[in-house]
């Protein structure tokens, strides 16, 4: 019996975990590395949701085409969006925020306008994993995985690749990377486009298992913005880090005390987080491991 | 959308000219340009305050196309006492400041007759005082938790003592006695929460556990681990919004098969037609209207909404209650003789029948609800609603409060825990 | 009088309102001043007590917009959660004057809102600035703090939620919260409809003015220097965090007061104004309207709110936020500081070099 609770637990982290991981990645990306903070975070992941919604629904593609149709109707979007507007607002660090805000407005509203209150649904596929009384969405467990997989591909693309040593040094020194013969300004076009795949590929996977209406971004908004702060500089350990303390938090007080408990739980945890590591948990490792090197 | 325009009026309409020469002492009567009651002559106005976008777009579309519906009716039956009826419509966005603005502006500025405002509660509370204040014929056509007694105020969808009185009592005799409840985190979930534990003591059953969910929760994992820890007969069910919605998915998702009692789901949000089969298998709804009620006055309502509004997403029963109480309202003024607010609510007052699509239905003149036909909506595992049950329920929680708005004035919301011992 | 010593009484009397800090300190300003507070006081008159009552709520979600203009442009502190400090002393407002309902009570109220709200402000900015919390950061926790308080309060539905009369309702509000008023006991007079207006705009006028003054004194130089360099400041001997906590305390005082006027005007507050999308509209009008003019962001909140309640059809919020796009890619700085670069612009190509004319108010940076 205590076996069963312990997995119910177990399960609750890895979504939770996964939940969080996703919903920031593309956000911690545009954010980390090119100090946009992106308001229409959601929006993005509204397009994703949606497209991988409406080519399984119109189109009749399998679901994983579907969702590659999504990533990749994301990505275009985000390509548009950072030649006609986003590209004006780097080194604008809140600015991008106001302008941002007002991309979702106009999102929410014309996909309102276009699509209507809500799309049809996909069902969720694979079914539940059952275990004594209880069972679980199997799906949702593999999420987990996908998250890990994709920081793991991310990982692999910014340390491995001229491009992401590239998009590195663009980020880190603009100047010297330009003189260094980096076509910067692509650079940049390159990292967005990244993270709004990103944010494609969240909505893509999420799309079997939320509700389509206009506003699904909304659901995934603090969640990220929250992980992000507490991730601190650096993205993508960062996000791991972020998503591990942040699902345990939630999967704890919400098997202990209910959906609200864990929701407030969250917030608090990330408030303190904020207070006591002004600089996320990335910035906390580099304090020690420059305390270390000191007393070397 | 190929619906005709309505004509709305402009609130700078009007001459600016005379009203110049009255500049000085004119603070008690509306300004010197325009606005104000400037609109006393012509003709009949109603406001109608429904979101077609925000969080509650998706219930309250339906809410304002029917009733243009039944505006448009009345008109193309030459108006009331002889007038065609205006509206004033604009779209308060789900936004609670935006409808108390609105409020003032329909009330202050267009004048209106009469008043249909809002779809959640909230907003029902939040555009109250100003409606108290101005002493506003006002209805609120959403099924809800039910307590309102409040002398301007009529409320025409089923309380959650109607929906819930029908339901229950059907769920304990079909499958048992142990119950497990889950419910937006609000008022309106706790008071739901409050008639089930009423309704379970009085038919001799028991809630195992109850849990509330804060609204825009998305992820249910732990309250499935709960319910199956739990193996209740049923579960009453009475989550609102798109993000609660999931649950019904990640129920289907992992196999959860115990039955569902709810207020909520299907007649409002219609879930049966946008989450794939069959995550609401046996979910069983207490309602007094749905689009799928195939009586002939169901169906002839449905035809002429969709012959309307093609593009329609769905037919509520909200929209049904806005429809049949417009028509009320347009009867009301006939026999009244008159658009003055209070001989209308007197006329209300003195008991009045509609023909509205669920049946034939009064008003209680008491308590300013309506008696409804309750039916219980079954949804099978391919999302087909089929009706059992019908019985004609009145709005009784507010005659055992003593809630008589026809002798006694009041302006307030009663609680169930008040009232009773089971809670 | 001769007009010799009645332009200097105009100019000593103007003297503390005016510095490098402030955009407006021209003749043709303080006569454009004039005429928009007049234009405002009249309103009433023109438009009717009706009007004045449904319009009152702008000029309380113009004192909102100060509050946040204040410390963003003049401190650099972005505050995303302006709307929390708001929200609480509108539930405070409610708690003291639905049950201490008389004139006393609501007059407590009054004090009690803003001071509440002065104290959490206080308790959040300690909190922060003096653990090292800076930029973006606080902006974060501003608005976490917001969403906390959404949250929390969105379900304190039942009647263990309640102090003494007052229920904090949940998701459904506060209802039945008294009319604005002042006195003691019986005795007093209500501030309801268009005296609610005039109360605002009193507040408003108040409070412009107040600030003006503040931020044209040392304490504002301080802030500036602040907002523009912190460790040079720093170096320079001031107390940098000292500063910003002021500085943000002062600006939660001034919210708090929004608040109470804002629960007075609808007697009525929901957890909705501390949702993101409430949140965020106090920076956008700071926006759009300018953050380092006090007066583009009064302005700019009014015609937006107002806006926003004029459009009506399913394209308004597209409106709304393709305004904020356009404007913010035009404009970066906000209408009110472009305005004034274009006057400076046209001053000086007319009569340059300018002597005598007003000194061009671009701000010493660094």
């Amino acid at each position: 019996m205590a076996l069963y609770e312990l997995l119910n637990l177990t399960f609750q982290f890895l979504d939770s975990f996964a939940f969080i991981v996703l919903a920031t990645v593309g956000l911690a990306i545009i954010f980390g590395m090119m100090g946009i903070i992106n308001l229409a975070h959601g929006e993005f992941i509204l397009v994703g949701a949606y497209a991988t919604t409406l080519s399984f629904n119109l189109l009749g593609v399998p679901l994983v085409l579907a969702m590659l149709v999504g990533i990749i109707a994301t990505t275009v979007y985000g390509i548009i969006l950072e030649r006609l507007i986003i590209h004006r607002l780097y080194g604008r660090l809140l600015d991008s925020m106001v302008v941002t805000f007002g991309i979702s407005l106009v999102m929410i509203q014309l996909t309102r306008i276009v699509f209507g209150n809500s799309l049809d649904q996909i069902g969720t596929p694979f079914g539940g994993i059952s275990y004594g009384v209880y069972s679980y969405s199997a799906y949702r467990i593999m999420l987990a995985g996908a998250a890990i997989l994709t920081l793991a591909a991310l990982y692999v693309v910014f340390t491995r690749t001229t491009f992401g040593i590239k998009a590195r040094a663009t980020i880190q020194d603009e100047e010297t990377a330009r003189s260094m013969g980096v076509d910067t300004d692509r650079m940049y076009l390159s990292t967005f486009a990244i993270g709004s795949a990103l944010a494609g590929l969240t909505g893509a996977l999420y799309a079997p298992t939320i509700t389509m209406s206009p506003d699904l971004g909304a659901n995934f908004l603090v969640e990220a913005f929250v992980a992000v702060v507490v991730g601190g500089p650096s993205v993508l350990i960062g996000t791991s880090l972020a998503g591990g303390f942040l699902g345990t938090i939630d999967a704890i007080f919400t098997y202990v005390g209910g959906t609200f408990i864990g929701q407030v739980a969250l917030l608090t945890a990330a408030i303190f987080a904020i207070r006591f590591l002004p600089d996320g948990i990335t910035g906390l490792l580099e304090d020690i491991r420059a305390k270390r090197r000191e007393a070397q | 959308m190929s619906y005709p325009s309505i004509s709305r009026r402009r609130v700078l309409a009007g001459g600016t000219a005379g009203a110049l020469a009255a500049l000085g002492g004119c603070l008690e009567e509306g300004g010197v340009v325009g606005g104000g009651n400037g609109n006393g002559d012509d003709g009949p106005t109603i406001g109608i305050l429904e979101d077609r976008s925000g969080e509650f777009a998706l219930n309250g579309t339906s809410k304002w196309q029917s009733s243009l519906l039944a505006v448009e009716e009345i008109n193309e039956n030459g108006g009331v006492l002889g007038e065609e009826i205006e509206v004033y419509d604009p779209d308060p966005q789900s936004d609670n400041q935006r409808y108390q603005e609105l409020t003032r502006e329909a009330i202050n500025s267009e004048d209106v007759d009469a008043l249909w405002a809002g779809y959640s509660s909230a907003t029902r509370e939040a555009i109250r005082p100003i409606i108290n204040d101005e002493e506003q014929l006002y209805f609120y056509t959403t099924q809800y938790e039910g307590g309102v007694c409040d002398r301007t105020t009529f409320a025409m969808g089923a309380t959650a003592r109607q929906q819930l009185g029908a339901v229950i009592p059907y769920m304990i005799e079909e499958y048992g006695p142990r119950i497990y409840t889950i419910a937006a985190d609000y008022n309106f979930g706790q008071i739901s929460g409050d008639w089930v534990r009423i309704l379970a003591e009085e038919h001799g059953a028991e809630v195992l556990d109850e849990e509330y969910i804060p609204l825009g929760e998305t992820d249910f994992g732990s309250t499935i681990n709960n319910i199956q820890g739990e193996d209740p007969d049923f579960i009453a069910s009475m989550l609102v919004g798109d993000s609660h919605t999931n649950f019904y998915e990640q129920r289907a998702d992992t196999g959860l098969d115990i039955p569902m009692a709810s207020s909520t789901t299907m007649a409002q949000g219609y879930e049966h037609l946008r989450v794939e089969p069959p995550a609401l298998e046996d979910m069983y709804v207490g309602v007094n209207y749905m689009q799928e009620i195939e009586t002939e006055s169901s169906q002839e309502f449905v035809d002429s909404f969709y012959e309307m509004f093609p593009d329609a997403d769905y037919l509520n029963q909200e929209a049904q209650n806005n429809y049949f109480s417009v028509h009320m309202w347009a009867d009301a003024v006939e026999r009244a003789g008159t658009f003055d607010q209070e001989e209308v609510i007197a006329e209300l007052e003195s008991g009045i029948e509609v023909d509205a699509p669920e049946g034939t239905i009064e008003l209680d003149p008491a308590t300013h609800h309506m008696t409804h036909h309750m039916r219980i909506g079954h949804a099978d595992e391919n999302h087909e609603v089929t009706f059992d049950e019908e019985q004609y329920i009145e709005p009784s929680f507010l005659h055992e409060v003593g809630c008589d708005l026809t002798s006694e004035s009041e302006q307030t919301q009663y609680e169930p825990e008040e009232f009773y011992d089971a809670i | 009088m001769s007009s010799d010593s009645s332009a200097s009484l105009a100019a000593r009397l103007r003297a503390p309102f005016e510095g490098p800090n402030t955009i407006g300190n021209s003749n043709g300003f303080w006569a454009s001043f004039g005429v928009a507070v007049l234009l405002l006081a009249i309103y009433p008159v023109l438009f009717g007590p009706y009007a004045a009552a449904t319009s009152s709520v702008f000029l309380v979600y113009a004192l909102l917009g100060v509050s946040l203009c204040f410390i963003w442009g003049f401190c650099g502190i972005l505050s995303f959660g302006q709307v929390a400090f708001f929200g609480v002393a509108g539930y405070t407002f409610g708690i003291v004057a639905i049950n201490l309902s008389s004139y006393t009570g609501v007059t407590l109220g009054i004090v009690a809102g803003i001071a509440v709200a002065t104290l959490f402000a206080a308790l959040l900015g300690y909190f922060m600035f003096y653990g090292g919390v800076r930029d973006v950061y606080v902006t974060i926790i501003t608005l976490v703090v917001a969403l906390v308080l959404h949250t929390f309060l969105g379900q304190t539905a039942g009647s263990e939620w309640a102090v003494g009369e007052a229920a904090l309702g949940g998701f459904n509000g506060m209802v039945g919260i008294p009319d604005l008023g002042v006195g003691v006991g019986d005795v007093g007079i209500t501030l309801d409809g268009a005296m609610h207006y005039y109360a605002a705009l009193a507040a408003l006028i108040a409070t412009y003015l107040g600030l003006r003054v503040l931020v044209n004194s040392q304490f504002g130089y301080a802030m500036v220097a602040t907002r523009e360099d912190e460790a040079r400041t720093e170096m320079f001997g001031y107390n940098t965090t000292f500063i910003k906590f002021v500085t943000f305390t002062i600006g939660g005082a001034l919210a708090g007061l929004s608040g109470v006027l804002f629960v007075t005007w609808g007697n009525y507050i929901d957890p909705s104004e501390f949702a993101i999308t409430a949140a965020a509209m106090p920076v956008i009008w700071a926006s759009i309207g300018g953050r380092e003019s006090i007066f583009g962001t009064i302005a700019a909140a009014i015609a937006i709110q107002w806006l926003e309640l004029q459009l009506t059809g399913e394209w308004a919020l597209v409106i709304v936020g393709s305004l904020l796009i356009i404007v913010m890619l035009a404009i970066p700085k906000g209408i009110a500081p472009g305005i004034r670069d274009l006057i400076v612009a046209l001053q000086t190509r007319r009569q340059e070099p300018a002597s005598d004319s007003p000194a061009p108010t671009e701000e010493v940076s660094d």
